[in-house]
């Protein structure tokens, strides 16, 4: 009895970590306008979100051919996810020449220039 | 009177007279260049918002088009929803007896494992008892294979009219995703298991949920995971246009011959002397596995053609 009360609880705990995760998800991915903003809520639960989903469902079938099988969703979810991710924000990278605006890291091509400019003048 | 008619008649087989002059247009139109017209267009546009008042008409204009924009929007909704939900309301409740629907259902259900041969009633439906909608269906996807290779096929007659910059810096044709290392070792981990699922679905259509549509899909998918991984060259060492060709024309072909003469019996197929086999095993089902096959190869070809021909502008060279 007292496991069963374990199980539910740890069930619970991960559906609602879920939830909360793909909420965020959902609002993020409406309401950023950037790309590289919108990748980051996408991932929030492409990654936590579903792996505590499957571990919940996983957890309430107990010891089964199905719960492999979730887990076994999860794993691939985990290699393809990080991946697809990777290659939006190359694209983006590669295609965006105004993306210096929205990144820190990334320097202003036009500011180099009159670097240089100046240097050569020098 | 008559005279004048006949003069008429006259001076127009003559090619003096015009008789649609009084509806078409006889104003000269100057041949200008493109860019002329359009900056004409330009300045002719800023003359009018000079004029007094202009923006306040065009602001009101404006405003109005929106307005009428949302209410029309929102009126054809609500007709819309009116009009679905009065079909649904219309429609027999669930489990409800009603000999229309249920004489067939109830065919289906009770006696399609017993004529057909296939534990999975859907797969039994769609490429047994209704085996020419399906084949329509993939004579479609055939076609609009064909349509995107009309419009997007690069060859020596079209490829001058590319626009300048096409392959240039700053557009995703530049950057290669197959010479990242990244994506090679993902595809070496899922490739295998994507492609072992997707000939799992296919082969196991009659028993369970899957089929040709979507296990051609999950292949189909594979094969665009392989061209992004190890780049066109490597598919188009196995997979180039003329295999493509092959086995679209001779899964259709099988499909055609197998199914087609259903269109003249009024869908009535004729008995089937292919063995039915146990039901549940792969090798069973009769004519259901080679025509799912053959579906399944038809769509896997169309998804790898319709990513190729966006991508690069061909299937793949001989």
């Amino acid at each position: 009895m007292t496991g069963e009360w374990i199980r539910f609880g740890i069930v619970a705990f991960f559906l609602i970590l879920s939830l909360v995760c793909f909420t965020a998800e959902v609002i993020g991915v409406y309401r950023f306008g950037f790309v590289m903003n919108r990748m980051h809520a996408a991932g929030i639960g492409d990654s936590l979100g579903l792996f505590s989903v499957l571990f919940a469902m996983t957890v309430a079938s107990g010891l089964e051919l199905q719960s492999l099988k979730f887990l076994l969703i999860a794993v691939f979810m985990w290699f393809s996810s990080p991946a697809s991710t990777h290659f939006l924000g190359q694209v983006e990278y590669f295609t965006n020449p105004s993306l210096y605006l929205r990144a820190e890291r990334i320097p202003d091509p036009g500011e180099n220039e009159a670097e240089k400019a100046e240097e050569e003048d020098r | 009177m008559k005279k004048d008619w006949k003069q008429k008649v006259d001076r127009w087989l003559a090619g003096d007279l015009d008789v649609m002059a009084h509806i078409t247009d006889g104003a000269e139109v100057r041949d200008v260049p493109r860019q002329e017209r359009k900056e004409n267009a330009r300045a002719a546009q800023e003359r009018v918002l000079e004029t007094a008042g202009a923006k306040r008409v065009i602001s009101a204009e404006r405003k109005g088009f929106y307005t009428m924009y949302n209410v029309i929007a929102v009126i054809s909704c609500i007709t819309l929803i009116g009009v679905l939900l009065f079909t649904v309301a219309n429609l027999p409740r669930y489990g409800e007896e009603n000999p229309r629907t249920v004489e067939v259902v109830s065919r289906y259900v009770e006696k399609g494992l017993e004529e057909t041969g296939a534990v999975n009633i859907v797969s039994g439906m769609i490429l047994d008892y209704r085996a020419f909608d399906t084949l329509g269906e993939s004579h479609v996807l055939f076609t609009a294979l064909l349509c995107v290779m009309i419009l997007l096929r690069r060859d020596k007659k079209n490829e001058a009219m590319a626009p300048a910059g096409a392959r240039a810096l700053g557009t995703d044709a530049y950057y290669n995703i197959a010479k990242d290392p990244i994506m090679r070792t993902v595809g070496a981990f899922l490739l295998p298991s994507i492609f072992l699922y997707g000939i799992y679905i296919l082969l196991n259509g009659q028993n369970s949920p899957g089929g040709g549509f979507s296990g051609g899909a999950v292949m189909g998918a594979g094969l665009i995971i392989f061209a992004s991984a190890y780049g066109f060259g490597t598919v188009d060492r196995f997979f180039t246009e003329r295999a493509s060709r092959i086995i679209t024309f001779v899964s259709l072909a099988f499909y055609s011959f197998a199914k087609g003469y259903v269109f003249f019996t009024g869908a009535n197929g004729l008995d089937n002397h292919i063995p039915k086999g146990t039901p549940g095993a792969i090798l069973s089902g009769g004519m259901i596995l080679p025509l799912d096959i053959a579906v399944g190869m038809v769509v896997a070809c169309t998804m790898y053609g319709f990513y190729s021909l966006f991508k690069r502008g061909s299937i793949g060279h001989d």
